[in-house]
């Protein structure tokens, strides 16, 4: 009974996932395609769940859906309701046909290794306590073992806030800067 | 005698380094002295030699001095030879005594020329290199003379340099000396690859009597002779040659060089004895080209072009004695060839000089009243030429045409030409003398004219012109073939004839040839000078020197320039410029498909990473 | 719990990363772009807690916390130059930018 709801849940988050991308990657509206993400996201936090990796969820709905979606609605909504009246066209005859056949290999290539290579190796998922996935082990790993990639990681962080304040500020030569260029 | 010998050879070299060496530091007309005196010394240096060898016993005449071995391959080792024997001395006598009195009459004729300088130093090479072609011992020495020769006559006629005719002429008369220089220096090949030697003795020991392999080399020698001695085929470029100085036709064209061929018969006569079907075919060239000069020289309006084509044909009458086996005969006439040639040259060099370079008979007529020596010592020359006795024609001409009696009916037939020669002889020689030097002066003639300091020419001039006219006078008197023969007993250890004629065919001869050669005169007279007969209209394939130009043009220009044409429009533009423009069509046409991927849309650069990502990855699917 | 076997996960992380990279390749709009690769990221994302469940360690976790912090810094940089496009009124379209052209 429980392996069934877990794949009832999993098959119901697993489509809802795809659904949700495709659907970003074809709304020509950009507000429309960020909702899609956001549920997206959710989708992934619950397949995160099921993998037992219950902190690293929570942070995606927080850090994901709660900060950087905010920002994407923030920002589509400032610069407007530009969408395209024909966003699939456009660039080298070739780029469509290019671009499916890439994307195909790469799906197919993952499937032959899956299939063939791998073996049963992913069968076999190892046997896990109850702590795994839970903050406490998840914080002790990071100032233990992944200290260097915490730091790394903060700077990071730091950098990126500079950039965007820098990116966005209002110069006042801006528009003279504009009229030469 | 060795060391005459060897002065006799290196005084005219050093005579050209000399010259060349200094430049213009020394005055022009020292040039002239130099090289003049240089050439005496040499002919000094003959006479020395010669007195040595006369005073030995007739067997051991010959000697071969080594200086040093000049080249030396594998088993093969040629020396610096020279040799001084009783056919090369007479060479050498001539050459330098005919040669100082040129270059003597050259100082006053070159006078004022502004390139002085370089004309005697060409003439002083030349000396040498005909002294190195007859002396030299092996006939890679010969070679060497031979092709020096060739050189001499390039840069003599091409000597007024801005002449576009000159040029022309030189390069000419190069092309097809080379063309000898070739066959010799295959038939040389042939010798030394069947006898292992080029020294004449051991060659004459060593080749092969008889067979292909003889009528090659003999053939190959015989191509070279032809060359140079301008007889048919290889003939057109010695009336081209005229373009020279006066001095340059008289010393080259008409006294030494053409005469080479001659030499080189008489000396390697072995070879062409054991092939005397080669040996036929020069005497029957020599006859067919006497022929043919007479009748072409008929028609001729240039004086220097008329005595140009009497050589042609007096040498053609050498070839006969040479190929039919007359040696001796055939190197009398050489030399008194040499003697009223030169003559000739020169006298009609003072005409020229005095009448402000012109060489048109037409303009020249009855020059003759102005310059009564001149006259008289052309007059001598021509009936040297036409071998009246006692002048020195004479003796050496019949000799040649009565030997061929002694070699069946070929030599009938030949003699039969060589008399049919005679009268055309006599017919141009005395046109020319008539017309120039009889009769009143034309109005250009009259205008033009100007002597120097009240003689006809300068006097360097003069004095080397009466002494050829003595010479054409008692230079035939050494040999009378039925009574005595001084020359024949002095070349008879080298070069034994094997053609002679008996007393009687002799006497007939003689007589023949005088009558034959006083109708061509009475002919001539009637025509030019008492004007009683009226001159036939002139014959288009005798003006048209029998077309042979326009056959070389036709066979050899015309088709090399197709060839190149072809080549060029089939190989060249095509291949090699097709290929280079395929070079750089292939470069820029993959550089103009591959830039399509330079479009600059970060799209396509994304479908790059994709792209990429997914071939990587099979490769180390693969790989793995 | 049993459920799909990790190899589910492996092939479900594939399709959202080749939707990510359709999207990638085939729309003009820099925002869309954008959020393209944010599923792409969120595809890597979901692979490596797949394999950190596979092998019982918290590797895979820690890497992909550190994925999100990275991909949050990245939106943020991309979205001030869209916004510094938007401000230059320059068209919101990809092809537009070609002053790299070969």
């Amino acid at each position: 009974m429980a392996n069934f709801l877990v794949w009832v849940v999993w098959l119901f988050a697993a489509f809802a996932c795809l659904a949700s991308a495709l659907a970003v990657v074809s709304f020509s509206n950009p507000f429309y395609s960020a909702l899609a993400l956001i549920g997206n996201l959710a989708s992934l936090a619950v397949l995160y769940l099921l993998l037992s990796g219950e902190f690293v969820a929570a942070g995606q709905v927080l850090v994901y859906g709660g900060a950087v979606m905010v920002m994407f609605l923030f920002v589509i909504a400032y610069l407007g309701d530009r969408h395209d009246e024909s966003p699939w066209s456009g660039g080298p005859s070739w780029q469509v046909f290019g671009a499916i056949l890439a994307g195909g290999a790469i799906l197919a290539e993952v499937c032959v290794v899956v299939g063939l290579k791998a073996g049963g190796l992913l069968s076999k998922p190892k046997h896990i306590g109850r702590s795994f996935g839970s903050p406490e082990a998840l914080g002790r790993a990071f100032l233990t073992d992944h200290l260097l990639a915490f730091e790394v990681t903060s700077i990071v962080l730091l950098v990126a806030a500079v950039g965007g304040v820098v990116l966005g500020s209002h110069a006042r030569q801006e528009p003279e800067a504009d009229a030469r260029a | 005698m060795a060391a005459a010998s060897w002065i006799c050879l290196l005084l005219p070299l050093a005579s050209a380094v000399a010259i060349t060496l200094a430049g213009t530091a020394i005055p022009r007309r020292s040039t002239g002295y130099i090289s003049t005196a240089t050439t005496m010394g040499a002919f000094a240096a003959a006479v020395v030699a010669f007195a040595d060898m006369a005073g030995k016993g007739a067997s051991d005449r010959g000697a071969a001095t080594t200086s040093w071995t000049w080249l030396s391959a594998g088993p093969y080792h040629f020396g610096l030879t020279l040799l001084t024997d009783q056919l090369s001395i007479v060479m050498m006598l001539i050459v330098t005594g005919v040669g100082s009195l040129i270059i003597a009459y050259s100082v006053g004729y070159m006078d004022g020329e502004d390139e002085e300088r370089r004309f005697f130093a060409y003439m002083s090479l030349f000396v040498f290199s005909m002294l190195l072609l007859v002396q030299g011992g092996n006939l890679l020495l010969l070679l060497a003379g031979w092709g020096m020769v060739g050189l001499s006559s390039y840069l003599l006629i091409g000597y007024y340099q801005e002449r576009e005719s000159a040029v022309k002429a030189a390069k000419k008369a190069f092309v097809m000396n080379a063309f000898g220089d070739a066959t010799m220096a295959l038939a040389l090949f042939l010798l030394v690859q069947h006898t292992g030697k080029l020294d004449y003795a051991g060659v004459f020991a060593a080749s092969p009597h008889g067979g292909a392999v003889a009528n090659l080399i003999a053939l190959g020698l015989l191509g070279g002779a032809v060359a140079k001695s301008a007889q048919i085929p290889l003939h057109t470029w010695l009336p081209d040659a005229m373009e020279g100085p006066t001095p340059v036709s008289a010393l080259i064209h008409a006294a030494t060089m053409v005469t080479a061929g001659v030499y080189l018969i008489a000396r390697c006569h072995p070879l062409f004895e054991n092939a005397y079907v080669i040996a036929d075919l020069a005497a029957g060239l020599g006859a067919a080209t006497l022929l043919m000069a007479g009748l072409i020289a008929l028609v001729q309006t240039d004086i220097k072009r008329v005595i140009a084509y009497s050589t042609m044909s007096q040498i053609g009458y050498m070839f006969v004695g040479a190929g039919l086996g007359a040696y001796p005969n055939a190197m009398f006439h050489l030399m008194t060839h040499a003697f009223f040639k030169a003559l000739l040259f020169l006298a009609a060099g003072i005409a020229i000089h005095a009448v402000a370079g012109e060489q048109d008979i037409r303009k020249l007529a009855g020059v003759g009243k102005l310059m009564p020596f001149t006259k008289w010592v052309f007059l001598v020359g021509s009936l040297a030429l036409v071998g009246i006795f006692p002048f020195a024609g004479f003796f050496s001409k019949d000799a040649i045409i009565a030997a061929a009696l002694d070699r069946g009916w070929y030599g009938d037939v030949i003699y039969a030409a060589c008399l049919a020669g005679a009268f055309l002889t006599g017919v141009y020689a005395f046109r020319l003398f008539f017309i120039v030097f009889t009769g009143e002066p034309s109005a250009f003639a009259r205008e033009h004219f100007h002597s120097h300091r009240d003689q006809e020419g300068p006097i360097s001039m003069l004095w080397t012109v009466g002494m050829l006219g003595v010479l054409s006078v008692v230079g035939g008197l050494i040999q009378f073939a039925p009574i005595w023969h001084l020359l024949s007993t002095w070349l008879d250890p080298v070069d034994a004839p094997i053609a002679e004629a008996t007393s009687a065919q002799e006497w007939v001869t003689s007589a023949l040839a005088i009558l034959i050669g006083l109708a061509g005169i009475g002919v001539a007279w009637a025509m030019y000078a008492a004007k009683r007969v009226r001159v036939p209209r002139s014959v288009p394939l005798f003006e048209k020197k029998f077309y042979w130009d326009e056959l070389y043009d036709l066979i050899w220009y015309r088709t090399g320039d197709l060839v190149a044409r072809g080549f060029y429009a089939l190989v060249e533009a095509p291949l090699i410029g097709g290929s280079i423009a395929a070079v750089t069509g292939v470069v820029g046409l993959g550089s103009r498909e591959l830039s399509v991927a330079q479009n600059g849309l970060v799209r396509s650069y994304a479908l790059a990473l994709a792209g990429g990502l997914a071939v990587l990855t099979v490769v180390f699917l693969a790989v793995r | 719990m049993h459920g799909p076997d990790i190899q589910w996960y492996v092939v479900l992380s594939a399709l959202l990363f080749t939707t990510g990279a359709l999207g990638v390749m085939l729309r003009r709009n820099p925002l869309i772009i954008l959020l393209s690769v944010e599923i792409m990221l969120n595809s890597a994302n979901l692979l490596l807690i797949a394999m950190s469940r596979l092998h019982g360690g918290e590797d895979g976790q820690i890497f992909a916390i550190s994925v999100m912090a990275v991909a949050a810094s990245e939106v943020v940089v991309g979205l001030g130059l869209i916004v510094a496009m938007g401000r230059r009124n320059v068209d919101l379209d990809v092809d537009k930018l070609r002053t790299l052209r070969g």
